[in-house]
């Protein structure tokens, strides 16, 4: 992630996020929740379920905000250049293991780990580069 | 591209740190433009030479015209 101790967009950025994740921890407990003791297909029960997606969609909002605000040409390339290893990787191994998948018959992945595996490599990505430009 | 910040800095005893305190950007920004890794955009190529009362082509080299 970007670094500058006073860098007002990256501040704006780690908030929104911290209020965001703390959406998606909250939705995923309750329906966690819910749907264990629940089996139901009602109107409510699609809504919960797709509750977390919500702030996970959001992340990819403010992410797209941070780099409207940050001024610093330098930290934007940094930060774009992490989130394409990030995509990379995570479409690579998608693709990837959906072959493997359909012509071996491998287990099934969740796609809803896509999600924290982007981020995941994403944040590997921006360290390596961090330390390319230390 | 090179450039000759790292010696106009020295010259006012300023640290990387310093310079991008001045420059409102990241430490890691005016290293990366310092050593010719990345090419500052133009607003802040314009910032670089107020902040050293300097012509930007005082700054920067343009690598072309030196080759000639």
């Amino acid at each position: 992630m970007p670094s500058t101790q006073n860098n007002q967009a990256l501040k704006r950025y780690s908030r929104r996020i911290g209020i965001t994740m703390g959406f998606y921890c909250l939705f995923l407990v309750v329906a966690e929740i819910y749907f264990t003791h629940t089996h139901s297909s009602s109107v409510f029960a699609y809504m919960l379920a797709l509750s977390p997606a919500l702030p996970c969609i959001l992340v990819f909002m403010t992410a797209i905000q941070y780099l409207s605000e940050e001024k610093d040409g330098f930290q934007s390339m940094l930060f774009n250049h992490s989130m394409l290893w990030g995509s990379a990787v995570t479409l690579s191994f998608s693709t990837i293991w959906g072959f493997l998948d359909n012509f071996l018959s491998l287990p099934h992945f969740q796609l809803y780990l896509l999600f924290p595996m982007f981020w995941a490599t994403t944040g590997i990505a921006g360290a390596v580069l961090r330390l390319r430009y230390r | 591209m090179k450039n000759r910040i790292k010696v106009l800095r020295a010259e006012r005893d300023w640290s990387q740190a310093d310079l991008a305190q001045r420059l409102e950007v990241s430490r890691q920004s005016v290293n990366a433009v310092e050593t010719g890794k990345y090419d500052p955009s133009l607003p802040l190529a314009f910032r670089i030479a107020r902040l050293f009362n300097l012509k930007i082509e005082e700054i920067f080299i343009d690598e072309v015209i030196a080759g000639e």
